[in-house]
Parts: structure tokens; C-alpha cells; sequence
């Protein structure tokens, strides 16, 4: 028998995608992540003067034709160095969320499937972490493993994933009482298989939500870590550094701090502009509409 | 005949806590229930909501763990088995869910859920898998192209369809279906009833049908087996079950059918709690025909072929035949008399005209 022409029917994933683009405030929010994610990657071509190089010339010179973003204390480019900073704030953003999410979710699953005892472990550790805040705990682990940008981003990455572990596990436990994970046993599915291949992919719409909004946290917790002096290590630039220097200039030369912290604020903004937008076009009740 | 199936006095009570989570009591679902399956046989287990049937049937494919008592598929004690052993039994043993809401992945092709037991029973090589699928989804009465398509893309009926086609998929001996059709719309519900009787048919299924609808049960069923309250209280041939009921209850559930022929004093109140089941019989507290025994004693399922836990059974008043009324099927028989133009009418018009 030859199998007939099959026609594709149209994935959750893809009706949540056009749903997405109807929401303008999130598509805005999308425009202006890639526009930072391609700075970013573009640094090097698009950044005016080298971040690194000083001038004593040109120190604290108010923004002009020259320097759009003005010249820091050492008569460094500020907007070269926003340009570079971008690198770290979003690769900090990126890289500790996707660190979170590879901890929290396996733990979390393995909490909600497998129940007893090791729910009990997972779950109170997690609440246990829960019960400090997020910054005190990025602060303590940074201090702990050193001050450097990677280990900035390990630390936020270990603060941030008792938050995934709580949502994989209360989605598991969720999922566990379907008839389709009941059916999924009943076909003779190992509970592994059940796990990565029906409760996963079902858990994958809140995860992206919380993802999203993660990372601007990430971004906030990576700016706040560089301004104690404990992320991003001068000179390399970064927005937070940046604003740790720029502290003392506060009054002198504002646009010292002003640019770091315009970028900072328009990029956390994107990013839980985004998260809305996934939220809303993920929400299986939003299929009514 | 031989059983595929057979349970001996299964018993699964769920625990109830308080709010402080010490045990406060059970849930009674299934009360040492004994039944055989013959290979071949379409059984059906019939009770109001709440009577356990629907665990029942899980603890029949070992789903849900009893807590005592035996079962045996094909002669092997599921117990025995490990958890591997029991996944690779799991190609012979399918199961059919009530809501086609909730029993398909939502994140699942139709092709990717009906090639899932394929593959995990290996039952045909990887290349004529789609051909399977193809195969499976004409003979449940779907077109093959629809194979890419997801769920949230067909009607409750076509959902319902495309679960049977996954449980016929690895070629079951026994297949489970619990309340298969009543989450349906009544005009698809004879469908896909329909459907059923005729894979039971052409494909030779034992077949449990797990339902409250004895017009359902009526059309598919060689056997009945009646629940109340975790317990069997009639178990036999569909026609005697069901043409000449023994048992009071089951009794007031025929009568309650539409197109009844006998009439019965309709039950009153409701389904006593299964966490404090009513002593002695259980079905006491609504039987017109209660005495002092019926409260003391548990009667013991008796009987061959038809079977009957009713201490009185034998001495039961016969079943009053509804003449004074019209009964169901004869004024639907009149009514289409009418339609057609050649008969009175059934209200008396017809003496006007």
C-alpha cells in the first residue's frame, strides 16, 4: 500500500507564533532585542573608536558630533563602549538564563514525575534558595567564586534556577494527571520517554515565558554584580562597570551614566515587552479569542 | 473458551486525607471483584458514576495498582511482572479514554500518536510506518492525508477516532474502552459505536466496555457485569441481563432505559458515600425489597451463567409489563405510524380530520 500525500496541519507552535505577531507591543520588543543581539555581535564593525583606547585630550567631553555619547573620565568613546558593553549585558542575559533553565528544568521534572523523597529534596532546596534573595545570592556566589564575568554569569545562573526548578515541577505534576500521560503509559512508554517526550515539549510554552523574563532579570542582576565590582572587570566595558565609574561624575558629566542606563532600561523593557507577548500568545485560554 | 482475562477478588481503595494528611478513611472503588474475559468476548461493566467501574478497568491493564487480589492476562499474573516486562505486555493490552479532549498529546502529529506504538513494540520496520498509519486511519474511517494535522484541528468525534486507531495500532488482543463515546455529541455517538462493533467484528477484539449507557451497552455487548458500590451485583449473558433482570438494581436500570418495557419504582436518593459504604448489601438503603438480612448479611455473587448477589433473588416479585402506559419503543413505533401517513394519530387528532 503506498502512503497517500499528507497534508500539514498547522503546530501549536506555529499558531502561537502568529498570535505572537499580532501583538505589536511584543513584536516592537522583539525589534529592538535583535537590534541590540546584532550591535552586539556587530561590535567591532559598527563601534566608531576602540573602546579600550584613552586620551587624556579628550576627558569627560559632553556628547558632540564626535562623540555622540560623549568621553568617559579617561577619554574613552562612551558609545563604543555601550556598543561593547552590549556583548556582555546580553551575553550575561543569555548564557546565566540557559545555564538556569539546563539546571532547573531535568531537577524540576525529576521533582514532579518521580514525586517522594526526591520531590522532597529538589523542592526544599529550591524553596530554601527562594527564601534569599535573588541579589544577596548572585552577590554572595559571585564574591565566592571570584570576581570575573563568567563566574558573574555561573552565579546568576545557580540564583535564577529555582525558579525554573518550581515551574518544571508544577507543570510536571500538572501534566502527570492528563489522560495523555495516563495514555502514554498505557502504549508501554518507559517513564523516561514519558518525561522527555510528552511532559517536555508540553512544558516548553511557560518555560519560554519565564525564560524571557529571566533574562531581563539576568541582565539587571549582570549590571548590578559589574557595578560592585564583581562581574565584567575594567577596562573591559560593561554597562554596569560603566555606571560604578560614572558615579562620581554624577553631576559633572551626566551622560556618563545617562547612556549605560538608557541601555540597560531599553533592554530590559524589550525583553519583558517579549515576555508579555509570549505569555499571551502561549496561554492555551487565549485560543477562545 | 478460555480467559484472556481474569481477576480474582480485586479490591482498590484510594486513601482519603485530612487536612493534616493523616489517613481518614478510603475511597472503596473496586470491593473483591471476580471476572473472566473470554478471548473473543465483548464484556461490558455497567453502574451509575462513582460505582468503579472506570478503576476497574485501569486496574484490568495494571494502570493502577490493586491493592489485593489477582490479575491474570493470558494466563500470566500481572503482578508478577517487572516494569519492562509489563511495557512489552502493553502492545496486547490497549486502552481507550473517555475525553478525546485530554487522551491525545496536544504537542503530537496524528501520525507521530498513532506510529508511537509502532515503534516502542516495534511492530513494523521504520519504512512502512507510514503506510501503517495510512492503513489504521482508513480503517477507523479518517482520511490518511490527515495524518499531519493536529489534534486541536478535528471535532471530539474525529479526535475519539483517531485514539482508537492508536490502540489498534500494535494489534491488541484486549482493548479497554472506558465511556468511550459518552463525552461524544449524541449524533456521533452512534458512529462511532458503530465503528467499534465493527473493529470488535472484523478484527476478532476482546473488548471491555466500561459504560453507563445500556442503550451503548446493548448494541455491543456479549456480557454484563452490573457495579455498585465497588461490588458486582449481576454479572451474565447480555440478553438475560438485560431482557430479564434479576437483581433489583438492575432492575430500576433497565426500567430507567428509554423504550423500557417493564416498569420498576424509579431509585430514590443517592449513591451512598464509597467512603462509608452501607453495611451487609450494599444496595440496601435504596431496594424496595430491604429487610432485616439485607442489613446484616453480604450476599455472595451466585448463579452459572447468570449470576446474582441478591439475597432474595430467587423469590423477587417478576417485573410488572408496562401495558397500562404506552411503553417507550411502542409509541415511538406509533409516532413513525403517524409520520408516514397510516396510522391514527397517537394523541387522537386523527379524529378530526
Amino acid at each position: 500500500m503506498n502512503a497517500p500525500a499528507i497534508t500539514m496541519g498547522e503546530s501549536p507552535a506555529r499558531r502561537a507564533l502568529k498570535r505572537f505577531f499580532r501583538h505589536k507591543l511584543a513584536v516592537f520588543g522583539l525589534v529592538v532585542v535583535v537590534a541590540f543581539v546584532l550591535i552586539a555581535l556587530l561590535a567591532p564593525f559598527i563601534a566608531p573608536y576602540d573602546p579600550l583606547q584613552t586620551s587624556w585630550t579628550r576627558i569627560r567631553k559632553p556628547p558632540s558630533a564626535e562623540h555622540w555619547f560623549g568621553t568617559d573620565e579617561n577619554g574613552r568613546d562612551v558609545l563604543s563602549r555601550v556598543i561593547w558593553g552590549a556583548r556582555a549585558s546580553l551575553m550575561a542575559g543569555v548564557i546565566s538564563v540557559l545555564g538556569a533553565l539546563f539546571i532547573g528544568v531535568p531537577l524540576g521534572l525529576l521533582a514532579g514525575l518521580i514525586g517522594g523523597w526526591v520531590d522532597g529534596l529538589i523542592s526544599r532546596v529550591a524553596d530554601a534558595m527562594l527564601s534569599v534573595p535573588f541579589l544577596i545570592l548572585a552577590i554572595a556566589l559571585a564574591a565566592f567564586l571570584g570576581p570575573a564575568l563568567e563566574n558573574a554569569m555561573l552565579a546568576i545562573a545557580i540564583t535564577a534556577s529555582p525558579v525554573f526548578v518550581r515551574l518544571a515541577r508544577g507543570m510536571a505534576l500538572d501534566a502527570k494527571s492528563t489522560d495523555w500521560v495516563e495514555a502514554a503509559r498505557a502504549l508501554g512508554n518507559p517513564p523516561w520517554r514519558i518525561g522527555l517526550f510528552h511532559v517536555l515539549p508540553n512544558i516548553i510554552p511557560p518555560l519560554l515565558v519565564q525564560a524571557s523574563l529571566a533574562i531581563a532579570e539576568a541582565i539587571i542582576a549582570e549590571a548590578s554584580l559589574s557595578f560592585l565590582g564583581l562581574g565584567q572587570q575594567p577596562p573591559a566595558p560593561s554597562w554596569g562597570s560603566m555606571l560604578n565609574s560614572a558615579q562620581r561624575f554624577l553631576t559633572q558629566a551626566p551622560w556618563l551614566s545617562i547612556m549605560p542606563g538608557l541601555a540597560i532600561f531599553v533592554v530590559v523593557l524589550a525583553f519583558n515587552l517579549v515576555g508579555d507577548g509570549l505569555r499571551d500568545a502561549l496561554d492555551p485560554r487565549a485560543d477562545r479569542k | 473458551m478460555t480467559a484472556l482475562l481474569e481477576l480474582r477478588d480485586v479490591v482498590k481503595h484510594f486513601p482519603v486525607r485530612d487536612a493534616l494528611g493523616r489517613r481518614a478513611g478510603a475511597v472503596h472503588a473496586v470491593d473483591g471483584v471476580s471476572l473472566a474475559v473470554a478471548e473473543g468476548e465483548v464484556l461490558a461493566i455497567v453502574g451509575e458514576s462513582g460505582c468503579g467501574k472506570s478503576t476497574l478497568g485501569r486496574v484490568m491493564l495494571r494502570l493502577i495498582e490493586p491493592d489485593s487480589g489477582s490479575v491474570r492476562f493470558a494466563g500470566e499474573d500481572l503482578a508478577s511482572l517487572s516494569p519492562a516486562a509489563l511495557r512489552a505486555r502493553r502492545r496486547d493490552m490497549q486502552i481507550i479514554f473517555q475525553d478525546p479532549f485530554g487522551s491525545l498529546d496536544p504537542r503530537m502529529t496524528v501520525a507521530q500518536a498513532i506510529a508511537e506504538p509502532l515503534r516502542l513494540h516495534r511492530v513494523v520496520p521504520r519504512a512502512e510506518e507510514a503506510a501503517r498509519v495510512a492503513e489504521l486511519l482508513r480503517r477507523v474511517g479518517l482520511r490518511p492525508e490527515n495524518a499531519g494535522r493536529w489534534p486541536h484541528e478535528f471535532s471530539g468525534g474525529q479526535r475519539q477516532r483517531i485514539a482508537i486507531a492508536r490502540a489498534l495500532a500494535s494489534n491488541p488482543r484486549l482493548i479497554i474502552g472506558d465511556e468511550p463515546v459518552s463525552a461524544l455529541d449524541v449524533s456521533v455517538q452512534a458512529q462511532v459505536i458503530n465503528l467499534l462493533r465493527d473493529l470488535i467484528r472484523d478484527l476478532r477484539l476482546t473488548f471491555v466496555l466500561v459504560s453507563h449507557d445500556l442503550g451503548v451497552v446493548r448494541h455491543v455487548a456479549d456480557r454484563v457485569a452490573v457495579m455498585y458500590l465497588g461490588r458486582l451485583v449481576e454479572e451474565g449473558p447480555a440478553e438475560h441481563v438485560l431482557g430479564a433482570p434479576r437483581h433489583p438494581y438492575t432492575r430500576a436500570l433497565v426500567a430507567a432505559m428509554p423504550g423500557a418495557q417493564t416498569k420498576t419504582p424509579p431509585l430514590e436518593g443517592d449513591v451512598p458515600s464509597p467512603i462509608a459504604p452501607p453495611s451487609g448489601c450494599r444496595f440496601h438503603t435504596r431496594c424496595a425489597y430491604a429487610t432485616e438480612q439485607c442489613r446484616a448479611e453480604t450476599p455472595r455473587l451466585e448463579g452459572a451463567a447468570h449470576a446474582v448477589a441478591c439475597h432474595f433473588a430467587a423469590s423477587l416479585p417478576a417485573p410488572v409489563e408496562r401495558s397500562a402506559a404506552l411503553g417507550g419503543g411502542e409509541r415511538l413505533a406509533r409516532l413513525q405510524g403517524f409520520f408516514r401517513g397510516n396510522a391514527p394519530s397517537p394523541i387522537g387528532m386523527g379524529d378530526y380530520a
